[in-house]
This record gives structure tokens, C-alpha cells and sequence, in this order.
């Protein structure tokens, strides 16, 4: 399963959110998640892909930064 | 302003082992029910005493499964109770300058499964990190936070933590918020959601829990009987909506009672054992607070733990105060159905004075069958007294540490 796919799955189970409202570019916002929910999310994807997200980088907007912030740490992570 | 408002009780919430709504928990009540069973977790069978007064909550008939899942059971026990007395008590919120409306809530152990979750993750499961809500969860002032947020109460926000009395203080306390002037209105009470294997554990190890009945689990809980072995570990919310007399007559609202008088004081003899002393010091206070004598109280629901040393040094207290009243004040120990809330212990037996005064009714203690010769009160035992004057009340909490709460209210 990709990256968004899990994260989609992720996100729905979750906060019970329509999985047709999360796209790549819904914003968190939109889908009414602040920052507590995004460190919910953070702390799901870093035990499901196995890395680790450094504290500066939680910065995100949309799901599409999260997907990409995954695959740029898994890529990172993946060749120590 | 005025510095000495009258305060009055316009709303109740409860959820406990003995139902989630106020007629059936004092229905119960009066019918002797128990609420003590046997513990269903998996962990139930590495327990010397496998019973306690549990509530059966499902916390998604309540909140939305994030909420849920981002809130301790403390926290969830209060929501509703405090949902329940505002409801109650007919306010509407929006008409109201909730600047001037605050939570003061009492918990004993607050999050403790949401700590012991965490602990089990890092020592069990040899997990690095713990879920990001844990301090959330965990943190003792999280459900009075929470009842803030829902109900967007904005006035002052405090929880107090004093083991059993804790909840007889944190209505004491918001007592004498309103009364000062300080406050029109407040949700005061109490939560405990303690029933976990940790501290159940811990609770096994000061040997003060009950041992089993054989024949009726339900009737382990034996206050003030020869054959008492000790207290029933319980759980549940117990919250309650005070305000001035002024506000709630300005907006005709239907007042269970009021709150005449309180007062607390600390033993400071002993952590775990009861001075006589010091609990006659927090009722002789309570009623000089309210400007009562001991003839004029109808009822005392006694703190009656159902342990050997609590219940006849509370019915030495009780003697030391009322003296030849004391004969001829009935006394119950309703602690013998719900168990031991804790830090919800002394709200949700304030709910059962101010139902019996609105229902002229006492409830009874339950399984009282042989009385212990140092018990020699009348304690309404097995039977609970219907068409009965029940017009002022005290209410008895005293905790580990010494410190003692006691809480009297009068029919308006």
C-alpha cells in the first residue's frame, strides 16, 4: 500500500473523517485537525512506516506534505 | 456587592456503579441495591479481591470516537455527569456571564489508567514513546480543563486533591466562591475512574479493601458491622450546579436545596488512621457555618467506608458532636451500594442527601445485620425509611491524609 493510502486509512480510523474529503491536497485545516490531531497522525505514521519525524518538522499543511514529509524521511531513515 | 450571597444546588449529574441518571441512582438506593460485582478485565484474576462497583459506560454513546479516544475515562465520567446537571438545573448558558460561572472539581488518582497505560507501553511492551495525549490524559486537572472547554466557562477553573473528602471540598469550596461574590454560578463535584490493575494493586496492599462475600459479592461492603472487612473500591461522576439564591430565583428555577454550611479540617495525626477529634472539628464547624445546632439536622450520610477503623471512630465523632442527639439522628452509609467513588465519594453521597430531601425519603446501609458494639447509632439498617422528614442534611467525607469535609444543606 502507498503512502497516501495508508495515511488516508490512518486519518479516517482515526477521526472518523470521510475518506473521500481526504485528498493530497485537503488541507489539515479544512478537515478540522489542529495540532494536537497532527502530532495523533505523526505518532501513527512513525510506528506504521518506521521512522522517526524530527520535532522541526512538523510544519505541515496539507496531506500532501505529510505524504511527502513520510517518503523523504523513510527514503533518509531507510539507507542508515 | 453583596459579600454574603446564599448559594442553592439548581442541578445534579451522576454517573455511577448504580446507574447513570439521578432516579434511577436514588431509586436504587432506597431499594438496597448494589452496584459491587465481580471485576470482568482480564487482570481481575491476579487480585486477592476481585470486586468493585464499576459503571458500565460506553464512552462513544458519548463522544465522537477522537474525543473519546483522547480523553481519560476521569475526564469522560465527568463530561457527562456535568452535561447531566446542566441540563438539570434548566440554565441556559447563553443567557449568562460565564465569566462569573467556574468548575471546581475533586479527584483522587485523576488519569490513572491513561498513566498506567503509558507505563505498560515503556516497561511491558519495551515501547520508546508514548502516545502524544498521555500528559493530556494524564494530568490530575485535565477533566475540570475539559468540563472548561465543552461549556465554555471562563470563571475560576480549580481542582482540589484530597482523596476522599476531595469532592466534599471542591462543593465547599465553590460554596463559598458564589457566596463571597466571586461567582454567580458553579459545576462543582467530583470524578474517579481508579480501577485499574495498578491501583488496585496498591489499594490490596494498605489491606483496607473488603474481602469477598461469599454468598453475595454484591453485599461485601458491611459498614458499621461487626463482620466489616473493608471498603468496595468504586468508580463514577458526580457533579452539581450551584448558584446564587438570587440568579436562580430570577430565572425560576426549580432549587433541590441550600447549601447552609461547610468546613474542613485537617486530623494531622495519622496518614491513614481517623482522629475523632479532627472529624467532630469539620462537623462542630460546619454547622457553627451554618448557624445550626445539632438537634436541627434530619439525616447524615456518613463517610461509613465500611473499614474497621473509619466507622466506629466516625460514630465516636458523631457521639462527640450531637451528644444526646446523636441517638436519634439517623445515619447511613450508602457507600454499602456504590462503593467508594474517592475523589467522587463525597458528591455523589451529597446527590443522595439532597434526593432524599426532595423525595422526604432515606436511603439505608446495607448489609447491617450484626452491628459492631462501638457502632451503636441508628443507621438505617437494610431498609431504606419512605414519608420521612428529611429537611437538613449533613454530609461526611473524610480522607487519607486526615483531612476532613463536611457539607450541610437545608430544604428553602
Amino acid at each position: 500500500m502507498d503512502t497516501f493510502e495508508t495515511l488516508r486509512g490512518i486519518i479516517t480510523d482515526k477521526f472518523d473523517i470521510d475518506a473521500s474529503k481526504v485528498t493530497l491536497d485537503a488541507t489539515l485545516e479544512t478537515l478540522e485537525l489542529d495540532s494536537l490531531d497532527t502530532f495523533d497522525i505523526i505518532f501513527e505514521a512513525e510506528e506504521k512506516f518506521g521512522i522517526k519525524v524530527p520535532n522541526d518538522q512538523v510544519e505541515i499543511k496539507t496531506v500532501q506534505d505529510v505524504v511527502n514529509l513520510i517518503d523523504r524521511l523513510r527514503a533518509e531513515q531507510g539507507k542508515k | 456587592m453583596n459579600k454574603n450571597h446564599r448559594v442553592v444546588v439548581t442541578g445534579v449529574g451522576v454517573v455511577s456503579p448504580l446507574g447513570s441518571d439521578k432516579e434511577t441512582f436514588f431509586a436504587n438506593l432506597m431499594a438496597g441495591k448494589s452496584g459491587i460485582r465481580h471485576i470482568e478485565s482480564d487482570f481481575a484474576e491476579s487480585l486477592e479481591t476481585k470486586i468493585a462497583a464499576w459503571v458500565d459506560f460506553d464512552p462513544l454513546a458519548h463522544f465522537p470516537k477522537h474525543k473519546a479516544n483522547s480523553l481519560d475515562r476521569v475526564t469522560q465520567f465527568a463530561l457527562v455527569a456535568s452535561q447531566q446537571a446542566l441540563e438539570d438545573s434548566g440554565i441556559d448558558l447563553g443567557t449568562q456571564d460565564k465569566e462569573r460561572i467556574g468548575v471546581y472539581l475533586g479527584t483522587g488518582m485523576a488519569g490513572a489508567a491513561s498513566l498506567e497505560e503509558g507505563y505498560i507501553r515503556l516497561y511491558r511492551d519495551n515501547a520508546n514513546r508514548l502516545k502524544p495525549f498521555t500528559v493530556l490524559m494524564a494530568m490530575p486537572n485535565a477533566a475540570g480543563a475539559q468540563i472548561a472547554l465543552d461549556f465554555v466557562l471562563t470563571g475560576p477553573n480549580l481542582t482540589f486533591c484530597t482523596a476522599c473528602a476531595s469532592s466534599t471540598i471542591s462543593i465547599g469550596e465553590a460554596v463559598r466562591l458564589i457566596r463571597s461574590g466571586e461567582a454567580d454560578a458553579m459545576l462543582a463535584g467530583g470524578s474517579e475512574a481508579l480501577l485499574t490493575f495498578g491501583t488496585i494493586k496498591a489499594w490490596e496492599a494498605l489491606r483496607t479493601l473488603a474481602e469477598e462475600d461469599p454468598e453475595n459479592a454484591g453485599a461485601s461492603c458491611k459498614p458499621f458491622s461487626k463482620n466489616r472487612t473493608g471498603l468496595v473500591l468504586g468508580e463514577g461522576a458526580a457533579m452539581v450546579m450551584l448558584e446564587t439564591l438570587e440568579n436562580a430565583q430570577a430565572r425560576g428555577a426549580r432549587i433541590y436545596a441550600e447549601v447552609v454550611g461547610f468546613a474542613s479540617s485537617s486530623d494531622s495525626a495519622h496518614i491513614t488512621k481517623p482522629s475523632p477529634e479532627g472529624q467532630a472539628r469539620a462537623m462542630r464547624n460546619a454547622l457553627k457555618n451554618a448557624g445550626l445546632q445539632p438537634a436541627d439536622i434530619d439525616y447524615i450520610n456518613a463517610h461509613g467506608t465500611g473499614t474497621l477503623l473509619n466507622d466506629s471512630t466516625e460514630s465516636a465523632a458523631i457521639k462527640l458532636v450531637f451528644g444526646d442527639e446523636a441517638s436519634s439522628t439517623p445515619v447511613s452509609s450508602t457507600k454499602s451500594m456504590h462503593g467508594h467513588l474517592m475523589g467522587a465519594a463525597g458528591a455523589i453521597e451529597f446527590i443522595a442527601c439532597l434526593m432524599a430531601m426532595q423525595q422526604q425519603s432515606l436511603p439505608p446501609t446495607m448489609n447491617l445485620n450484626d452491628p459492631d458494639p462501638e457502632c451503636d447509632l441508628d443507621y438505617v439498617a437494610n431498609k431504606g425509611r419512605v414519608g420521612v422528614k428529611v429537611d437538613t442534611v449533613m454530609s461526611n467525607s473524610f480522607a487519607f491524609g486526615g483531612t476532613s469535609g463536611v457539607l450541610i444543606a437545608k430544604k428553602l
